[in-house]
């Protein structure tokens, strides 16, 4: 595990995009997680903003985010998989290899289980021509699926090689959710891991897990669960996991503080569970020290 | 149409038939045409609108687009000319793009003018497409949109029993689960098992069409060839054989240049062809299949 494991995410910061790509750079970082509202809200336009990622020579950890895909019909469903593929599209002309699917809160879904895999199943087909893995996630608030057990128990029935599993420590922490089950997820199969932790003991409501997931999240070490996101990074090192791990730090207080300020709580951060995960990190305190 | 009819045996949920044909695009139909006609492929008609050509020999049908205006979201023909769509015989066409459509697959972009037929598609691997045709038995696609050449066979014999045997693709590394779950659910495909292989060139995935009439096979870069320019795309197609010594020989007095180095040497399993007009190539595979 080092720093080239870590990334920052665009909503973590403020400003245009140029100037968040350039702060995360500049902090040691080598990834970035980008959000749809970075490419379709630049003021020179899609391909600037294309343009700018690519120049930054940061690697695109993931592209943000689909929502309320699965378990609609009819010209719903429809409507869905046209959002779908402009949003692979997208996720496609970045390099980005994995788009963020986040399950659905929608009251016009079904949370029927085949209903839920075979869209599961045509949205990785959607994605595996354009190289792009799905990466689904169990939203504390969503409808049906809102743990993410239920949501590996989708993503093992669909078996498809362009799905994956993503887990939010959040919403892990949000719900309560232990990490026994952790266990019986395939490492291969997780396509994103993000990190983030709140102030508070606890979420009580759904209205409370979407207030604070929005504005509230800190940094790992910074909140009252971080030995839980260190213990989930430990488990998921243990196990096998070598892919990503991604900030996911919304934050109204970080959003009206310098760029760099943020980006070294970033860094802070990755310095911090390295103390706390068992180390697979010579290349960590290298990069550091340079 | 019938119930049954749209109720096909699960391992051929396409009632697929083989290949009715491939295409290549280039902006160079004449040196194409050339080289084609040296592998013992002879033109036989001519598109009514664009400028795209049908070469036939014995049972293979392939179309060389060299049409300038390619439809929305794909690139114009390039010099170098590049194996660009296959096209499936399938029982019902309209069935089998929406069975697509329904799976995941990308709807291609139409482009057929008036009065011609709308050869309904998806798109494959890189800018390729996959077209599924049903109209193969009672009269052909090709005699509603082309025009045949004045004085030309319209059914060229065959040269040395070559047929259809296959078609290679290259993708990325570590991608061949991904490409086998494409093939495998929206058409039925099978993986042969590790260590079946035909030819000359055995390594990669081989996956056996349905109709057992022909294969795929999925080839991910050679190790150590990080610096080699490796994209995916359709790479070039397999001619079967019964008796490859004699089409090698039979080509070789056509003028046709084979490699004749290393493990790829000719013999009577297969033979590669060197590469024509900056990438083209054709491989001859030992076969009995009976397109």
């Amino acid at each position: 595990m080092n720093l080239d494991h870590f990334g920052m995410d665009t909503i973590t910061l403020a400003g245009p995009l140029e100037a968040k790509l350039r702060a995360v750079r500049a902090a040691g970082f080598t990834q970035i997680m980008l959000s749809a509202r970075d490419i379709a809200g630049h003021p020179q336009g899609e391909a600037a903003a294309i343009a700018a990622v690519r120049e930054s020579g940061l690697r695109v950890t993931g592209f943000q985010v689909l929502r309320d895909f699965e378990g609609l019909s009819g010209h719903l469903h429809a409507y869905k998989v046209d959002i779908a593929k402009a949003m692979l599209r997208m996720c496609h002309a970045l390099d980005a290899r994995v788009l963020l699917v986040c399950s659905s809160t929608s009251k016009h879904a079904t949370g029927e289980t085949d209903a839920l895999v075979r869209d599961l199943r045509k949205l990785a087909t959607l994605a595996l021509p354009l190289n792009i893995r799905i990466a689904y996630e169990a939203l504390s608030w969503g409808r049906h699926v809102n743990e993410y057990p239920h949501a590996w128990r989708l993503v093992e029935a669909a078996d498809h090689p362009s799905l994956g599993l993503a887990l939010d420590a959040f919403h892990l922490l949000a719900t309560g959710t232990g990490l026994e089950a952790l266990e019986d997820v395939a490492p291969d199969k997780i396509a994103l891991v993000q990190l983030a932790d709140f102030m508070w003991q606890e979420t009580r409501s759904p209205e409370e897990r979407i207030e604070t997931a929005r504005h509230l999240r800190v940094f790992p070490g910074e909140g009252a669960h971080s030995a839980e996101v260190a213990e989930l990074v430990r488990r998921l090192d243990h196990a096998g996991y070598r892919g990503d791990y991604s900030f996911e730090v919304f934050n109204d207080d970080y959003l009206q503080l310098p760029l760099a300020v943020v980006a070294e709580r970033a860094h802070r951060s990755v310095r911090w569970l390295a103390g706390h995960v068992a180390r697979r990190s010579l290349p960590l305190r290298r990069t550091l020290a340079n | 149409m019938s119930l049954d009819e749209h109720n096909p045996e699960p391992s051929n949920p396409l009632g697929m038939d083989g290949i009715e044909f491939v295409e290549y695009a280039t902006s160079q139909p004449q040196a194409l045409g050339a080289l084609l006609q040296s592998m013992g492929f002879m033109p036989v008609a001519r598109h009514r609108s664009r400028e795209v050509m049908l070469y036939r020999q014995g049972t293979m049908n392939l179309i060389v687009n060299a049409h300038p205006e390619p439809p929305p979201g794909l690139a114009a023909p390039g010099a170098t000319p590049a194996l660009t769509a296959f096209a499936l015989r399938v029982r019902d066409a309209g069935y089998a793009w929406r069975h697509a459509l329904d799976l995941g697959a990308w709807e291609m972009p139409t482009r057929a003018s008036a009065m011609e037929l709308n050869i309904p598609g998806i798109r494959g691997v890189g800018d390729s497409l996959v077209y599924f045709v049903d109209r193969h038995k009672e009269f052909s696609i090709y005699d509603v949109d082309f025009v045949p050449l004045p004085g030309a066979a319209r059914q060229p014999p065959a040269l040395a029993g070559l047929h259809y045997f296959g078609i290679v693709q290259s993708i990325y590394g570590e991608r061949t689960r991904e490409w086998v779950d494409f093939y495998q659910s929206l058409f039925g495909f099978t993986v042969l098992p590790e260590g079946k292989y035909f030819g000359v060139l055995p390594k990669g995935t081989l996956l056996e069409s349905p109709c057992r009439k022909f294969y795929l096979q999925l080839v991910e870069p050679p190790p150590g060839a990080e610096d080699i320019e490796w994209e995916e795309r359709l790479l070039r197609v397999g001619l079967g054989a019964p008796d490859v010594i004699a089409a090698t020989r039979a080509l070789r007095e056509r003028g046709v240049v084979f490699v004749d180095r290393g493990p790829v040497q000719p013999s009577e399993k297969g033979a590669l062809t060197q590469i024509y007009l900056g990438g083209v190539t054709f491989e001859l595979v030992v076969s009995h299949l009976r397109p």
